[in-house]
């Protein structure tokens, strides 16, 4: 009995014990085996009896799941520890990782709503992080004028710097100005464009060679219906002229409108990735001064 | 004396190691435990690879522990829709385990929706029940709708004879069958062949008759406009015109076209039909399951 107490116990305490906890699942994401690391923070948070062990294996299994891109996850785990109420750099870690891991899984409205919380809850707190990625968050918002004063507000935090703020500012308003056309493209303009003048609604939607296509089919579907009638083929001058030429038309506005919409959101996307690479740039400048 | 301190030392070394063995069972089968908790815990957090991942990796020779094992694999799998593999791990448990029913006729069923319903069927039959029993009458029922995916209706009318509605895990369900056997059995399947020839005849007709009325109609109305045009180039330019020459062919390729359609149609008819019908009677086959079993 004595000998049981002695050995046994010991050995079923050892298992979880507080000391090593990390040890296994931390050497697992040296090794870069994130899926067994994920598990094995899952492992700690399931067992460990301490709220702050809890918090540090989910952030850290988020951290896991990040390197294995499975960011939606991650953001539903760090969920788990919002009511966490201790260490507060811990705290701010976990929401700042959910605004990120949001922010990522195409949640930008989520991620806002976090940064804001970040910012009131954590406002002395070195912010450098906080600022990129809410940056990169008016920009998914397309909240122009808002990135704007906050890219205003980042630069003089971080640099007494008057030419550095400007310089920075003329460039976010030229990339801006290269993409005024597509602010303002809009698919039901395209689509009034097509209607009264055919090929005009691609020619607006920036598709030069589309517009001229429908425009030319349009005109020749009209033209074989004038020639078939005027050499007495009446019936086939309907089906085979005035067919055609309904169908290139309301397809062609139709397709007008597709167009606007499918080109204003790929030119978007070149302009968030245009901003992303100068939202970078500055962080990294001010990362070095 | 000597010989006494030997022995009395030989005892302590003896009760030590016992010591240390129990010690190491009880650490063992304590690690054991904590481990399907914890995968168990996955698995109702949805994390499903991580609790495979676990489960696979568990090495016990325990018969009874290596059930419980294949019975979460399968549930696990079943969870994820994999559900051949799922078929495969539920009907390794053996008849001694408590989950033994569950694990077979769930691991049937996953047979039937894959389409191995003959393997269904075999599986169903060999489950050991007791007469009267539960367990039975969900035997005649599984079968009876594995039988009505097989559209075999002499084997659907010997399973569901048997039925009396005792049990209300599946009552309503057995009334269900019974209107699914009805609708098998009364519903008109038309042909893809009478179609073709129907629509070669009036082009449309063969997809009015599939029940595509819609796009009977428009059919027509295609190819009546291009007969028309053809015909007005025949008028105008004679039968040596190439414009009734271009015009003509093309009138053929579609007409030809249609009656394939036609046929295509009513295929199409038949598949949704067996297709919605495959999907209503697992549907009702699958009630009763998660009724009595969980």
């Amino acid at each position: 009995m004595i000998c049981t107490f002695l050995c046994a116990t010991p050995l079923i305490e050892r298992i979880y014990a507080a000391d090593d906890v990390f040890k296994k699942a931390d050497a697992l994401f040296a090794s870069e085996n994130y899926f067994e690391a994920s598990i094995e923070y899952e492992r700690v948070l399931f067992f460990s009896g301490s709220s702050e062990i809890r918090a540090m294996a989910n952030l850290q299994k988020a951290q896991a799941l990040k390197q294995l891109g499975a960011f939606g996850k991650a953001r539903n785990d760090l969920q788990r520890s919002f009511h966490f109420r201790g260490d507060d750099s811990l705290r701010f870690e976990i929401l700042y990782q959910y605004a990120f891991c949001s922010y990522m899984d195409n949640r930008s409205d989520e991620a806002f709503a976090t940064l804001l919380q970040l910012k009131h809850a954590f406002g002395h707190f070195p912010l450098h992080r906080y600022f990129l990625l809410q940056a990169m968050v008016l920009a998914d918002l397309q909240q122009w004028d808002d990135l704007r004063t906050h890219l205003e507000l980042w630069i003089t935090k971080y640099l007494d710097d008057g030419i550095f703020l400007q310089n920075k500012l003329v460039k976010y308003d030229e990339i801006l100005s290269g993409y005024e056309k597509v602010f303002r493209m809009d698919a039901e303009r395209a689509r009034l464009r097509s209607t009264f003048v055919p090929g005009l609604g691609q020619i607006y939607a920036g598709e030069f060679g589309w517009g001229l296509l429908n425009g030319f089919s349009q005109l020749a579907s009209l033209a074989a219906f004038g020639v078939m009638a005027y050499n007495g083929y009446y019936i086939a001058s309907f089906f085979a002229g005035l067919g055609p030429w309904q169908s290139f038309y309301f397809g062609g506005i139709r397709h007008a409108g597709e167009l606007a919409a499918t080109n204003k959101n790929n030119r978007l996307e070149d302009l968030q990735t245009a901003l992303s690479v100068f939202l970078l740039a500055v962080d990294a400048y001010l990362a070095d001064n | 004396m000597k010989h006494l301190l030997i022995q009395v030392f030989f005892f302590f070394v003896l009760i030590m190691m016992t010591c240390v063995a129990n010690a190491r069972d009880v650490d063992d089968s304590g690690q054991l435990r904590q481990e399907i908790d914890f995968i168990l815990h996955l698995i109702a957090r949805e994390d499903f690879d991580a609790g495979i991942y676990l489960l696979d990796r568990i090495d016990n020779q325990d018969s009874f522990l290596k059930d419980s094992l294949n019975y979460l694999s399968g549930w696990v799998m079943y969870r994820q829709k994999k559900l051949e593999i799922s078929a495969q791990k539920l009907l390794k448990v053996r008849e001694e385990s408590p989950v033994f029913h569950k694990s077979h006729f769930f691991g049937a069923y996953n047979l039937a929706h894959v389409g191995r319903h003959h393997d269904a069927q075999n599986t169903l039959a060999q489950i050991p029940v007791t007469p009267g029993g539960m367990h039975e009458a969900m035997q005649r029922f599984q079968i009876s709708g594995v039988a009505l995916l097989q559209n075999d209706f002499n084997e659907y009318h010997k399973q569901a004879s048997h039925f009396n509605g005792n049990f209300h895990v599946m009552a309503q369900q057995e009334r269900n069958m019974e209107m699914h056997r009805q609708r098998l059995e009364t519903a008109r399947t038309p042909s893809p062949a009478l179609a073709g020839i129907l629509s070669a005849a009036v082009p449309g007709l063969g997809r009015v008759y599939a029940g595509k009325s819609s796009e009977g109609i428009i059919s027509f109305l295609y190819l009546a406009a291009m007969g028309f045009t053809t015909y007005d180039f025949y008028r105008g330019g004679g039968a040596g015109s190439p414009m009734f020459i271009i015009s003509a062919s093309v009138t053929g390729i579609f007409y030809a076209g249609n009656i394939y359609g036609s046929a295509v149609a009513a295929r199409r008819v038949n598949q949704e039909f067996r297709y919605e019908m495959e999907q209503r009677i697992l549907f009702d086959m699958h009630i009763p399951l998660r009724n009595a079993f969980n």
